[in-house]
């Protein structure tokens, strides 16, 4: 079967409640999300259930895309406040665990990748804040442009493009980007 | 205008901008029946939420019907037990108790087969 574009696909999902249309859609922008909320995790199956999650969101939110925007756009959005709650989720979590004297869990998952693992783009991301990390993935592995992001993010065009260059100023001053560039 | 020249400044990129395009690029990652589980997952939640109304419809109707039958039969005997000349339109137009509890088991088999076909 041949699908249309995104927003036909919507209008599908939310005029008929049509599942396969749902599917088609979650096919088409899963990767991008998946990947977008592995960077911003660094944890990998944390990371595909919130993912999940995104998309069930969605889901439920699906009326609301008013189709000016891209849809990869508006999924990014709820993926990253899906991402913002769980994470005060588990600081919560984690607070009630060291006031009964356990050990935090929580701190030990975040960015969970083995030693061995870690590449450059894990290096580069340890550097920056939460913000600036879902900023530059959504603006440099996304490819979003700076007013989707301002989107997806509530912060206007301006702060974006501050934050972006916070971040690249942290990646130039933390690591010599020629280095990479050549070797 | 304005917002053609934002565009066209985003899309002016610097060496460094080209080299984190490629440091962030990542690998498309498989579907590997991700988004089958989740559409399966969907159906469940749409058939759960489709199910519950008329479920409880059916298991309130259940647990209902003993008092609404002895409710019936209470109201019945006393608008017969009453003198013919206080109630004497009433009383010739009552239809039976078995019409009345036919009738609305009738409308609610209709209304739980309606909803299930719009759904």
């Amino acid at each position: 079967m041949a699908w249309g574009e995104d927003n036909e696909l919507v209008a599908r999902a939310v005029s008929s409640q049509d599942t396969r249309a749902f599917g088609e859609l979650i096919r088409r922008h899963q990767s991008h999300v998946r990947n977008f909320l592995r960077k911003l995790s660094g944890d990998i199956s944390a990371a595909d259930d919130l993912a999940q999650d995104c998309f069930m969101h969605a889901w439920n939110k699906l009326h609301t895309f008013s189709g000016r925007g891209s849809f990869i756009g508006w999924l990014l959005k709820i993926a990253y406040t899906t991402f913002l709650q769980s994470k005060r989720k588990s600081k919560r979590y984690a607070e009630i665990l060291e006031q009964v004297g356990h050990v935090s869990v929580a701190e030990s998952r975040t960015h969970s990748v083995q030693a061995d693992e870690v590449g450059d783009l894990d290096k580069f991301l340890a550097v920056l804040s939460e913000e600036e990390r879902a900023i530059m993935v959504m603006s440099y592995a996304c490819g979003l442009s700076h007013r989707e992001i301002s989107e997806a993010t509530s912060m206007p065009v301006g702060s974006v493009k501050s934050v972006i260059f916070r971040g690249k100023e942290k990646i130039r001053t933390s690591f010599d980007i020629k280095d990479h560039q050549h070797g | 205008m304005t917002s053609k020249i934002i565009n066209m400044a985003e899309r002016i990129k610097d060496e460094q901008d080209r080299l984190l395009e490629s440091m962030f690029e990542s690998a498309p990652i498989a579907d590997d029946g991700f988004s089958g589980q989740l559409v399966r997952r969907i159906r469940r939640k749409l058939w759960v939420r489709r199910i519950t109304l008329p479920m409880a419809a059916l298991l309130g109707g259940l647990v209902a019907f003993q008092p609404m039958v002895s409710l019936l039969k209470g109201v019945y005997g006393l608008l017969s037990s009453m003198p013919g000349d206080l109630v004497p339109s009433l009383s010739g137009s009552l239809p039976s108790l078995q019409l009345i509890v036919t009738g609305a088991l009738i409308l609610f088999v209709t209304l739980f087969s309606l909803n299930m076909l719009e759904d």
